[in-house]
């Protein structure tokens, strides 16, 4: 966390509180820094993105630098951890060189504190996507979305909840066929003598009607496709976080790390806004050593919203373009080559 | 060579483990999620001060099935060398083995569960004390739970007990806090879930705020449900703060009155 002299503190806060509010790059209070969003730049994960907030134009350095990835694994359901329908797990990982001043106990419990937020809001039941059963009862996919902060320049919330939301948007299931092994009736004698396979029919030695037995799927298998697997459920469902940075009379966007060192509150809220129905609040977090009321949240929540409307749209149009970018127009390139 | 899992002091049990699997167990979640008190109402609070004597303040809570002890021990000084012109308050909560279904190690140190439930209490009670009286010091607050009924319990009940062993000790604060968390079935508030309650609901709202001042000091919603659903449940829950700080004020002036 940034240290703040308190004269830079009040000088921050007065500026803020004038009437015109300055921020020292001349920015609006709810306008945020350059965004540059890309997906599917780690091709081994399933699904992955990388959000920048505040980037250079010139070098392409400094801001808030994100990277998220989701990656699938099979756990069985009873022995291990496993949940029917399957879960999903987030980690965040802080790389030193985004807190160099921080000692390696402290980024700890920095990454301990972001893990917790995320997974408080993306793991939870009401927000499972559909299609991560392999087997029921038995087998399911372990969704493990991980977000790695390379470098933070302030709203390091808003930037990681873009790239998990991105990066779950990106993520393709690979697509699963239940498979029965059933030895040869006949030839029990030849003990060398292959199983068969059956996927999906069942061919009996006996006869074709006899419907007493019930298939039971013991495993699964991953058939060969030429692409990765249907997307993965619920693309209107991940949020989009926006921090409101609180002063007594006013709240901002898009902090910089002086100007959250100089705030005494900050609210984080999330929110989904499902094309044909209500917006939904996902979370909700207040953080930090001032103190709020009801009035004051009661309006922070109605300004929340409509800030993250805007969020909302503008990454949703972001992603269908990547989709276009990665998809029909490769292979119109390609074609045309 | 990889650390031992075998904690020499203790008789250790086989690796792995699991815990026996009852009847009951098969029942209804309907049954669990039946309560037997309306939708508005808290179960009963314990709460006593002074239970532990070496600290300079403590407190017990018990509400049914949450069973928490905390300790305050400062102000004192800070072992840090860095000079802090405010007091730094320092809250860590952990787990007995026996407070939840699967036991819990007892040496397990940095445990992420443990972690945020610190990091929960810490936000509630930490703009309640005066700190800018206190540089150079640090007030730690231990936090024992000794039987779980739910993350949201645990928070609610952790923070009003740490707020009572803070005023126990003697430490100035602006206000006691008090705290209060609810579950959201579709439209329907629950305050005060059981664990059972809280897993089977769409969110919760755990809400820890100062109504000597009228002051929210900490809200963490999760789960999914409307705006408008959100603000009523932490009207519910305001409300019902109002009544618990009574409460703890009561027990801190019974505690006074019998020293």
């Amino acid at each position: 966390m940034t240290s703040i002299s308190k004269a830079e503190k009040a000088y921050i806060q007065s500026s803020l509180l004038s009437d015109p509010p300055l921020r020292a790059d001349g920015r609006g209070l709810i306008d945020f820094r350059t965004i540059a969003l890309e997906s599917g730049i780690a091709p081994i994960a399933n699904g992955s993105a990388r959000v920048s907030i505040g980037r250079n134009v010139q070098d392409g350095g400094g801001g808030t630098e994100v990277v998220a990835a989701a990656k699938l694994e099979v756990e069985s359901i009873g022995d291990g951890e496993g949940v029917d329908g399957g879960r999903v797990v987030c980690s965040v990982s802080c790389s030193p060189t985004a807190y160099p001043l921080l000692s390696p106990n402290a980024l700890d419990d920095l990454q301990h504190d972001m893990t917790s937020v995320l997974n408080a809001t993306l793991s939870h039941p009401t927000i499972r996507p559909k299609n991560l059963g392999i087997l029921p009862g038995r087998k399911s996919w372990l969704l493990n979305l991980d977000v790695i902060v390379f470098s933070d320049a302030g709203n390091i919330f808003d930037a990681i909840f873009m790239a998990a939301r991105a990066a779950l948007w990106d993520t393709k299931v690979p697509k699963t066929k239940s498979v029965q092994y059933r030895a040869k009736k006949d030839d029990r004698s030849d003990a060398t003598q292959a199983m068969d396979i059956d996927v999906d029919e069942v061919t009996y030695a006996g006869s074709a009607l006899d419907t007493r037995q019930t298939i039971e799927v013991a495993d699964f298998e991953l058939p060969d496709y030429w692409d990765e697997g249907e997307p993965l459920d619920g693309k209107q469902t991940w949020p989009v976080c926006l921090t409101l940075n609180l002063l007594p009379t006013l709240h901002f966007l898009d902090a910089t790390l002086q100007e959250e060192a100089s705030v005494p509150l900050k609210l984080l809220v999330f929110y989904t806004f499902p094309s044909d129905a209500t917006p939904l609040l996902r979370g909700m977090r207040l953080l930090g050593t001032g103190v709020s009321d009801l009035v004051q949240v009661k309006s922070l929540l109605k300004d929340g919203e409509k800030y993250a409307r805007n969020v909302w749209a503008a990454l949703e149009g972001k992603l269908k373009d990547e989709d276009l970018r990665r998809n029909q127009k490769a292979r119109e390139r390609f074609l045309n080559r | 060579m990889a650390q031992s899992a075998n904690d020499r002091r203790r008789i250790n049990g086989p690796e792995e483990s699991f815990p026996p699997v009852f009847d009951d167990d098969d029942e209804d979640t309907q049954l669990k999620t039946q309560r037997s008190r309306a939708p508005g109402d808290i179960r009963p609070i314990f709460l006593q001060p002074g239970l532990i004597s070496q600290a300079n303040g403590s407190a017990y809570i018990e509400t049914e099935k949450t069973k928490i002890a905390c300790a305050v021990y400062g102000p004192r000084q800070s072992k840090t060398t860095t000079y802090s012109e405010k007091g730094r308050l320092n809250v860590e909560v952990k787990f007995t083995p026996f407070s939840c279904t699967r036991r819990r190690a007892p040496m397990r140190l940095k445990d992420a569960e443990d972690r945020s439930i610190g990091v929960s209490i810490h936000q509630a009670i930490v703009s309640s004390i005066r700190l800018e009286l206190f540089p150079k010091s640090t007030i730690d607050v231990f936090i024992t739970i000794i039987e779980n009924d739910g993350i949201e319990g645990c928070i609610a009940s952790g923070s009003l007990a740490a707020s009572t062993a803070l005023a126990d000790a003697g430490i100035e604060m602006l206000g006691l806090v008090a705290s209060c968390s609810a579950a959201i079935f579709g439209d329907d508030i629950r305050l005060d879930p059981s664990e059972a309650e809280a897993r089977a609901s769409d969110g919760t709202v755990i809400l820890a705020c100062m109504p000597a001042l009228d002051s929210i000091t900490s809200i963490w919603q999760s789960g999914q449900m409307s705006a408008n659903l959100s603000l009523k449940c932490m009207r519910q829950c305001h409300e019902r703060c109002i009544d618990i700080h009574s409460i703890v004020a009561q027990s801190l002036l019974e505690h006074r009155k019998i020293d």
